[in-house]
C-alpha cells in the first residue's frame, strides 16, 4: 500500500501568482498528474493543509476542481492558510468530515490507519493542539492499539533550525508528544508548513515535513534575517507500507530529469 | 443475488456506552436480531440508536461487560474492518472525485480483490441498483438518489455480514424518500441479509422493520412489530412517538366510560379514573344523534384524500380526527364521534 502526501499549495483564485511569483495551481496539477501516474499508483492521498492561500471560497473552488482530477480517494486537513468554515464548506460532502468542530478524523479502510489531526488556532500563523483535540487524539489512538497508525497534521511538533517558520510550528508539542510516546502504533507523522522535506525522531516515532509541489522555504539555518522561498525542483513524499507492516518514507520528485536508464544488459552484466 | 446463506444473527448483551466526559449514550442493552431480519432503531435525537449501530460496526467500543457477537463470533474486540460490515450513511460517504464505478469496487481495492473479479462484482452491483448506465458519471453529476444508490451497491459489493444503514434517506427529498424505501425494502428482502436502520422516521420505520426497536434517552422503550408499536404501545413515551394518539380520561363503570365529551361502551373493569387513547382513524365522525362523544371543531386541515380535523371538548387535550368525507368543517360547529370498539387503548 502507497499514501502520497500533498501539502501545502497555497492556491490562489482569478489566476493570480502566490507571492506574485508562484504559479501554485500549475504546481498542483502537476503535482496531481504526477501522483495519478505513478506505478504502482498511491492508494490514497492525503492533503495536510494550506491547500489555499487565504482561505477564501473562492479559492476553494479553484482548489477543489484541481484535487478531484486525483484517481484515488483524498482526505484534507486545514493548515494557517485555510479557513476551517470554507474548508468544512467546501468538502460538505466529503463523508470523513466531521459537521462541526475540530477537522479531526480517523479513517479505518486501510491497513494502515489514517488520523488527520487540526493544529489551526484562527488568525494565527502557529498551531496549536488544546485540550479538546489532545483527549480526541488520545482516546482515538486507545480504540486501535495495534494497528498501523499514520498522523497527519499541518504544523509540525518539532523545531526545524529555520527559525522563521520555527516559532510558528505546533505548540504546546510537549503534551502532544506524551500522548504520541504512549501509542507505540502511530508509526510516522506527516506535517506540512514548512515546505521542504525535514525529518525528526520524536515521541517515539518519525515525524516529517513534506515538500510544497509549488513553492520551497528556502534552506537558511542562519538567523535568518530575511525570509525567503525558492523554486527548486518540486516533490512529494510517498509513504510505503511493507510486507511487514511497517512504514517507510519516501521522496517522489515531479517533472522530467531524465531517466529512468537500465543498470544492466540484456545479459544482466553492469553496464560498462 | 440471493446471500442468505451467509446472513447471520446479531446480538449484543449488557452493553452500555459512557463517554469520556461522564455523558451515559446509552444504558445496558441487550438485544437479539435473527439472521436475514431487519431491526430498525427507531427514536428521537440522543436517544442512543445510532451509538447502538457504531457499537455493531465497531466505530464504538461498549463499555466494559458489555458483548457483541456476530453468530458464534464474539467481535466485542474487532476493530470495523474485521467485522465485514456494510455501512450507508445519511450523508453519503461516498468519494466525489472518483467514478460510481471506482466508487463500488472501493471497498473490493481495498481487501485486494483480483482485477476480473473485481469487474465482474462491480457489473453485477450496478446492475442490480439500476446504475449501470451511471457508471463512468463523477459522483458530483448525480442526483441524491442515484447517489445513495451507489452508496447501498458499494456497501453490498463486499457481501458484507451485515449491512448497517444510518438514516440513509434523510437527505432526500420526501418522494424519493419513498420510493427508495420502497427499493430498500425489496432489495433486503432479496439479499436476506441480517440489517439494522436507524431512523427517526416513524413512517420508515414502520415500512422497513420486521421489528422496531424504540429508544428514549438510552433506553428501549419497547420492541415489536410494526404492529404492536402501533397498536399496543406500551408507553406513553411510544404511544406518542409514533403516529397521532388521542387521549381521554373518565370513570369506567358497570361497561360504560364516561368522559367529558360523553359516554362509550367499555369492556375493561370499573375505574374511579382512567385514561384511555385512541388513534385518529379509529374515530368515525356521525350524525350528532347516533354520537358517543361529542366535541366542537377548533381548526380543520384538508389534506386531499382526508381532512384532519381537530375538537375540543371531548378530552383535557384536543383530539384529532381523520376523515374521507367530502365536507367543510367549520370552526365552532358542534360534531359528533363514535369510536370502534376495541380501538380504545391503555398504558400499563
Amino acid at each position: 500500500m502507497i499514501i502520497a502526501q500533498i501539502t501545502d499549495p497555497h492556491i490562489r483564485a482569478g489566476g493570480r501568482l502566490a507571492y506574485r511569483k508562484v504559479d501554485t495551481a500549475a504546481g498542483l496539477k502537476a503535482c496531481v498528474a504526477h501522483l495519478n501516474a505513478l506505478k504502482p499508483m498511491p492508494d490514497v492521498v492525503v492533503m495536510s493543509g494550506d491547500l489555499t492561500d487565504f482561505g477564501t471560497l473562492d479559492e476553494y473552488a479553484v482548489a477543489r476542481p484541481i484535487l478531484d482530477e486525483l484517481s484515488m480517494p483524498y482526505f484534507v486537513v486545514p493548515g494557517n492558510h485555510d479557513e476551517r468554515g470554507a474548508m468544512r464548506q467546501s468538502f460538505a460532502d466529503h463523508g470523513y468530515m466531521p459537521p462541526s468542530g475540530f477537522v479531526n478524523y480517523a479513517i479505518e479502510d486501510y491497513s494502515v490507519r489514517l488520523v488527520g489531526l487540526d493544529t489551526v488556532v484562527a488568525d494565527k500563523p502557529y498551531g496549536e493542539m488544546c485540550r479538546e483535540r489532545l483527549e480526541w487524539l488520545d482516546t482515538c489512538l486507545r480504540q486501535e492499539p495495534d494497528k498501523p497508525t499514520l498522523m497527519f497534521m499541518h504544523h509540525p511538533p518539532f523545531i526545524t533550525g529555520i527559525r522563521h517558520m520555527d516559532w510558528q510550528n505546533c505548540r504546546n508539542n510537549d503534551v502532544l508528544g506524551d500522548i504520541v510516546a504512549r501509542h507505540k502504533q502511530v508509526q510516522m507523522i506527516l506535517c506540512g508548513h514548512v515546505h521542504r522535506a525535514i525529518e525528526k525522531s520524536w515521541a517515539g516515532t518519525i515525524a516529517s515535513i513534506g515538500p510544497s509541489p509549488c513553492h520551497a522555504v528556502a534552506l537558511d539555518l542562519s538567523e535568518c534575517k530575511n525570509p525567503a522561498f525558492t523554486l527548486e525542483p518540486p516533490s512529494c513524499r510517498l509513504v510505503y507500507l511493507n510486507d511487514d507492516n511497517c512504514l517507510i518514507g519516501h521522496l517522489s520528485y515531479i517533472g522530467e530529469f531524465g531517466g529512468p536508464y537500465p543498470f544492466f544488459n540484456a545479459d544482466g552484466t553492469l553496464i560498462d | 443475488m440471493n446471500q442468505s446463506t451467509q446472513s447471520i444473527d446479531i446480538r449484543l448483551i449488557e452493553c452500555a456506552k459512557t463517554f469520556s466526559d461522564g455523558t451515559r449514550a446509552l444504558e445496558p442493552l441487550t438485544l437479539q436480531i435473527e439472521a436475514g431480519e431487519t431491526v430498525v432503531l427507531l427514536g428521537p435525537s440522543g436517544c442512543g440508536k445510532t451509538t447502538t449501530l457504531r457499537i455493531i460496526a465497531g466505530l464504538e467500543s461498549p463499555d466494559p461487560g458489555g458483548q457483541v457477537l456476530f453468530g458464534q463470533d464474539d467481535v466485542t474486540n474487532q476493530p470495523i474492518e474485521r467485522r465485514n460490515v456494510g455501512m450507508v450513511f445519511q450523508s453519503y460517504a461516498l468519494f466525489p472525485n472518483m467514478s460510481v464505478e471506482q466508487n463500488i469496487a472501493y471497498g473490493l481495492t481495498v481487501r485486494k480483490m483480483a482485477n476480473d473479479e473485481k469487474a465482474r462484482r462491480v457489473a453485477e452491483m450496478l446492475d442490480m441498483m439500476q446504475i449501470t448506465e451511471l457508471a463512468g458519471r463523477r459522483i458530483d453529476q448525480l442526483s441524491g438518489g442515484q447517489r445513495q444508490r451507489v452508496a447501498l451497491a458499494r456497501a453490498i459489493a463486499v457481501r458484507p455480514r451485515v449491512l448497517l444503514l444510518d438514516e440513509p434517506l434523510t437527505a432526500l427529498d420526501a418522494l424519493l424518500r419513498e420510493r427508495l424505501r420502497v427499493e430498500i425494502d425489496q432489495l433486503l428482502r432479496e439479499l436476506g441479509i441480517t440489517a439494522v436502520y436507524v431512523t427517526h422516521d416513524q413512517n420508515e420505520a414502520m415500512a422497513l422493520g420486521d421489528r422496531i426497536v424504540v429508544m428514549d434517552k438510552g433506553m428501549v422503550a419497547q420492541t415489536g412489530t410494526p404492529q404492536d408499536i402501533y397498536y399496543k404501545p406500551s408507553n406513553a413515551f411510544v404511544a406518542d412517538f409514533i403516529g397521532t394518539i388521542n387521549r381521554l380520561r373518565g370513570t369506567a363503570n358497570k361497561g360504560m366510560l364516561q368522559t367529558a365529551g360523553g359516554k362509550l361502551p367499555w369492556s375493561g373493569p370499573d375505574a374511579g379514573d382512567i385514561e384511555v387513547l385512541f388513534r385518529p382513524e379509529d374515530a368515525t365522525i356521525v350524525a350528532l344523534d347516533a354520537a358517543e362523544l361529542r366535541g366542537h371543531v377548533v381548526a380543520s386541515y384538508f389534506l386531499g384524500d382526508r381532512t384532519k380535523v381537530l375538537l375540543d371538548g371531548i378530552g383535557e387535550q384536543t383530539v384529532v380526527v381523520e376523515t374521507a368525507d367530502r365536507r367543510q368543517f367549520a370552526k365552532g360547529a358542534e360534531i359528533g364521534l363514535i369510536i370502534k370498539p376495541d380501538a380504545l387503548m391503555t398504558l400499563e
